[in-house]
């Protein structure tokens, strides 16, 4: 095992645990993201008595503020029209464990709430993914604000690849983003390729290994042994957080990967995170209850070596040498990137000039938006560079919203930090967006202006 | 006439009630080695002059179980476990290890390993050699599933005949299968002794020619019939504390949020009552270091009392956690708040002497003179008291809740009444209530609460039904009853008339059957199950109670 903490997180020996199934909310009832998806889950975990073990402390969440979300996201029109109760509950539950974690109630601590959130990028013009916020995201940027942790760690363990998650920190050098999960050319999202790698000022903090369908325990414990401990190890992040989908398991309905319960015990065994945060897994019955009860075993440091599911036979699933040498090249590929991750970025510096500018579309399949994307970081010598995003969201034939967002990043040099109030104020009179909006990490203030009534909302 | 005893540790505390007055009061030592004897002093002084043909009730609390199992006197119980997957059974801590069987249930009470016959067979021999009479079968999901449980206990009972065996699924259905263990295994090591009480019981009662119904008083303040009570021996658990919560709710008005405070030589046993209601222990009552599934009030025993040693450290009184004897004014070892109460004149129990020298060697560690020292003991029990009660209101705010509205509506609540039960209550709970900011309430007969809380209590009653329609079956978590349903479409109000039917069958085996209607439902949810992009079938739960109350004659 490879030990990659710098330092321990506090005197206490539990695992702090928040189930939430909110078994009063559902995207549809006979959507994957519905009121039964965790009730077998609870069923399991209840039975098993782990909320009574002594090394496992149950926590409460507490709901999330609307300032919280706005930290992270840059809502249309508004925080408010775009959550439920659920999702501040959701994301309260990560919210409270990260508070636990700093004041040193517990030792790591697992969110087993839904809504899950990784699939919700900066800009939030309705659900995508089956998420509408991102929880992770959240409690990223809420242990910066409040703790003022730098450097940050997450591996996304969920089948898809976190296109949300990735976004949100895609500029961002203290952030490693990184993720396994099936390859995007036989799977949503349809991203997650090597070659996204963020961006041109944080080169190689994002790292994506797209797997293909059918690796088994095998193939994951050798991306995890080979890249993502050894790069953790390298990064030295204060924290490292696990956005934990469970639909690499062999029975996901909407997935195609072999991963057993026992695999995904020892993975969080092994990689030690200390906080997971549930996303997606919707084998309700033949996964869910198992991953979870082994999880949170070996995240307690209990014996789960008894967690098997009923159809499971250990060697059931074997890959083939081909598909052992397709990793094997995806790793060798990604050290390549992580290794020359300082090279990468003085030579993108040195080819752009004062701006960098992208389009991006982003498809909303949950609410069938269209959404077009124009964004712009300046390349700051002296900060990470204020951001703006142009974007229009089209339901149908009809423009939905438009925004102008400006992102003052953590730090942001005077240069940056006029500029950036500059254009917000500028575009208040632009008739071409509906609403303006502005982040401002380091005051943590936020504001939202509707161009039409010119009212200002702010969080 | 309603007659209440409770036999406590030390005494047996006795009331004779008439309508909603309280005839005479009495109390004998507790007797151990001869409980018939103290039983039947008991009745003596009660019942002076009075015709035995009058009394209509008879409820008995006691702590003998408690006591029992506290003192390792239950008797020795074979574990036998079919855990299937998920926790390693060495992590759960049942005090002893267990036999585990192959053989596993799920969730939803599909068979996923067929029992290992063989291992059965083997463990009933295991079990024979060492002498065992007692065997506790229990399996994970066995109460969505009895059949593993069952065969199981069958094989071992061909091998060792005599035994008595007890199944998981018989003696409790909730979730949660360590507990269920637990619970299984103190209902077989109590029951024997358990039947010698209550056979005690009637003895005494026919000697002295009182032949109304006998109840026992649970843990959750519910009256059983005594003769149905053996088969469930652990529900007594406790009902020592649960007596004086019912006395509370007998003996005031308490339609609002309050603490009973229980101040005893020991320990203080503090309790909630929400909006007239006591709590309960939200998964069930601890039993030295057993978690178990038994009902209890959720009651908080803290280690200070009258007697608690005081000692001095660095300029500070620090009182409890231990007792080495009586008050020094009572001819004990050393200084106690009791002292300390009798120096600022709030008692006139024991010798104002001695309790002046024992706060005198107290203040001469303070430099400070003996009434100030005195008031320093007071404030310290007090303030310990204070805290304790914060720190229940906090933890049940922060009982966890599944559903958003339960989080969104996060209700906040503080004590609107301290009510002081118990001999050292009335100089003490006032200035609990005080530092509370709450009002203070020492009811009149509060020291015999706990007895006159067993003569007006009245029976409790819950029923735990789950329905699967894609299977076609219906389970009841508390007597392991099954059965069949049909169509897949059954709704919440068809589940609950079920859930009525069974709880008045229920009330009507356990003789309590006019309690039946009075059942609410507490709980219900209703799951579609969907596979693929279809409804399969639905998951039923609703649960319905009778909760703990008073006699309706008791209150004018």
């Amino acid at each position: 095992m490879v030990g990659i903490k710098t330092e321990s997180k506090g005197r206490a020996e539990k695992t702090g645990l928040i189930f939430f199934p909110a078994f009063d909310w559902a995207i549809s009832p006979t959507h994957p993201e519905r009121e039964e998806r965790l009730l077998y889950t609870r069923d399991q975990i209840f039975e098993e008595g782990l909320m009574d073990l002594p090394q496992i402390e149950e926590l409460k969440p507490r709901l999330a503020t609307l300032k919280d979300i706005a930290r992270t996201h840059f809502c249309v029109p508004d925080v408010e029209s775009q959550i439920t109760e659920a999702h501040l509950v959701a994301a309260g539950s990560a919210m409270t464990l990260a508070d636990a974690l700093e004041k040193g109630e517990i030792k790591n601590g697992f969110s087993l709430a839904r809504p899950p959130g990784h699939h919700s990028m900066m800009v939030v013009h309705g659900n995508r993914g089956f998420c509408n916020i991102n929880n992770m995201a959240i409690m990223v940027e809420y242990f910066r604000t409040k703790y003022g942790h730098k450097n940050i760690a997450i591996v996304d363990t969920d089948v898809h690849h976190g296109d949300g998650t990735q976004d949100i920190f895609w500029h961002d050098p203290d952030v490693l983003y990184i993720s396994f999960h099936q390859d995007g050319r036989t799977l949503y999202p349809g991203s997650g390729f090597t070659n996204e790698m963020g961006g041109p000022q944080a080169l190689g903090r994002t790292l994506n290994v797209p797997l293909p369908p059918g690796t088994t325990d095998e193939g994951i414990h050798y991306v995890l042994d080979n890249f993502i401990l050894p790069v953790l190890k390298d990064f030295k992040p204060e924290l490292v957080l696990n956005s934990a989908g469970q639909d690499n398991h062999f029975t996901d309905p909407l997935a195609n990967m072999r991963f057993s319960a026992q695999g995904y015990a020892r993975l969080n065994e092994k990689l030690a995170p200390d906080i997971c945060v549930l996303e997606g897994g919707y084998a309700i019955e033949t996964a869910l209850p198992y991953v979870n009860t082994g999880i949170i075993q070996a995240m307690a440091g209990l014996d789960y070596s008894h967690v098997i599911e009923p159809d499971f036979t250990p060697g059931r699933f074997t890959q083939s040498d081909e598909m052992n040498r397709s990793i094997e090249d995806t790793v060798d590929e990604l050290l390549d990137i992580w290794n020359n991750r300082d090279l990468l970025v003085e030579n993108a510096q040195s080819e752009l000039g004062d701006f960098y500018r992208r389009r991006k579309r982003i498809f909303y399949d949950t609410d069938m938006i269209n959404e077009n994307q124009e964004e712009s970081v300046r390349l700051c010598k002296d900060c990470h560079g204020y951001m703006t995003i142009a974007s229009t969201a089209q339901r149908g034939y009809g423009i939905l919203n438009s925004a102008y967002c400006v992102s003052i990043p953590r730090g942001a040099c005077k240069s940056c930090t006029e500029d950036a109030h500059e254009e917000f104020e500028e575009h208040k009179d632009d008739r071409k967006f509906n609403y303006i909006c502005l982040q401002d990490k380091d005051r943590d203030s936020y504001q939202i202006y509707d161009v039409r009534t010119r009212n200002r909302k702010s969080y | 006439m309603l007659i209440g005893i409770d036999v406590g540790g030390t005494t047996t505390d006795a009331v004779l009630i008439d309508g909603n007055r309280v005839v005479k009061t009495s109390y004998v030592p507790t007797s151990h080695g001869d409980l018939l004897k103290c039983l039947l002093n008991v009745f003596d002084l009660l019942m002076k002059g009075v015709d035995p043909k009058k009394v209509e009730r008879v409820v008995l609390s006691t702590t003998l179980i408690t006591n029992m199992i506290a003192e390792g006197k239950a008797q020795p119980v074979g574990l036998v476990l079919m855990p299937g997957p998920g926790t390693n059974p060495k992590d759960y801590q049942l005090g002893q290890e267990p036999i585990v069987l192959d053989g596993a249930i799920d969730f939803r009470g599909h068979e996923i390993q067929k029992l290992n016959e063989d291992q059965a067979k083997m463990a009933g021999r295991r079990l024979y050699n060492l002498g065992l009479k007692k065997v506790a079968v229990i399996g994970k999901f066995g109460q969505r599933n009895h059949s593993q449980e069952i065969k199981a206990g069958e094989i071992i009972s061909q091998i060792m005949p005599d035994a008595q065996i007890e199944l998981g699924h018989k003696v409790t259905g909730q979730l949660n299968f360590p507990r269920r263990a637990a619970t299984t295994l103190l209902t077989a090591a109590t029951k024997d002794s358990y039947r010698e009480f209550t056979e005690q019981v009637a003895r005494a009662l026919k000697e002295r020619k009182i032949s109304a119904p006998v109840y026992i008083l649970k843990a959750d303040g519910g009256t059983l019939p005594l003769e149905k009570s053996v088969e469930m021996p652990v529900e007594t658990i406790f009902s020592g504390p649960a007596a004086s919560i019912m006395g509370v709710l007998a003996l005031t008005t308490v339609e609002q949020t309050s603490v009973v405070v229980d101040i005893g030589g020991t320990t203080t046993d503090l309790a909630l009552i929400l909006s007239g209601e006591p709590l309960l222990s939200s998964k069930g009552a601890k039993v030295e270091n057993l978690l178990t599934h038994i009902r209890a009030f959720a009651v908080k025993s803290v280690a200070i009392g009258g007697d608690s040693i005081v000692n001095v450290a660095q300029d500070c009184v620090d009182v409890g956690p231990r007792r080495d004897g009586a008050a020094f004014c009572m001819g004990g070892p050393g200084p106690t708040p009791t002292d300390a109460m009798r120096v600022l004149g709030m008692t006139d129990i024991g010798d104002l002497a001695l309790a002046r020298k024992a706060m005198e060697s107290v203040a001469s560690k303070l430099r400070v003179t003996p009434e100030k020292a005195a008031q320093m003991v007071v404030d310290a029990v007090v303030a310990k008291i204070v805290s304790e009660v914060e720190q229940m209101f906090m933890e049940w705010e922060q009982e966890p809740a599944y559903r958003v509205w339960e989080i969104v509506k996060n209700e906040k609540l503080k004590a609107q009444c301290v009510v002081g039960v118990g001999g050292g209550a009335p100089p003490l709970v006032p200035l609990v209530a005080k530092k509370l900011e709450a009002k203070v309430i020492v009811p009149e007969y509060a020291s015999v609460a706990n007895a006159i809380g067993a003569a007006v209590a009245r029976p409790t009653l819950t029923l735990n039904l789950r329905v699967d329609t894609e299977q076609g079956s219906y389970s009841v978590a508390e007597e392991g009853l099954t059965g069949k349903v049909t169509g897949r479409n059954m709704n919440l109000e068809q589940a609950e008339a079920l859930a009525r039917k069974l709880l008045a069958e229920r009330a009507e085996r356990l003789g309590i059957g006019e309690q039946a209607k009075e059942a609410e439902v507490t709980y219900s949810e209703i799951f579609n199950m969907v596979r693929g992009w279809s409804t399969v079938g639905r998951l039923l739960d609703v649960r319905l109670e009778v909760p703990a109350g008073i006699l309706e004659g008791w209150r004018p």
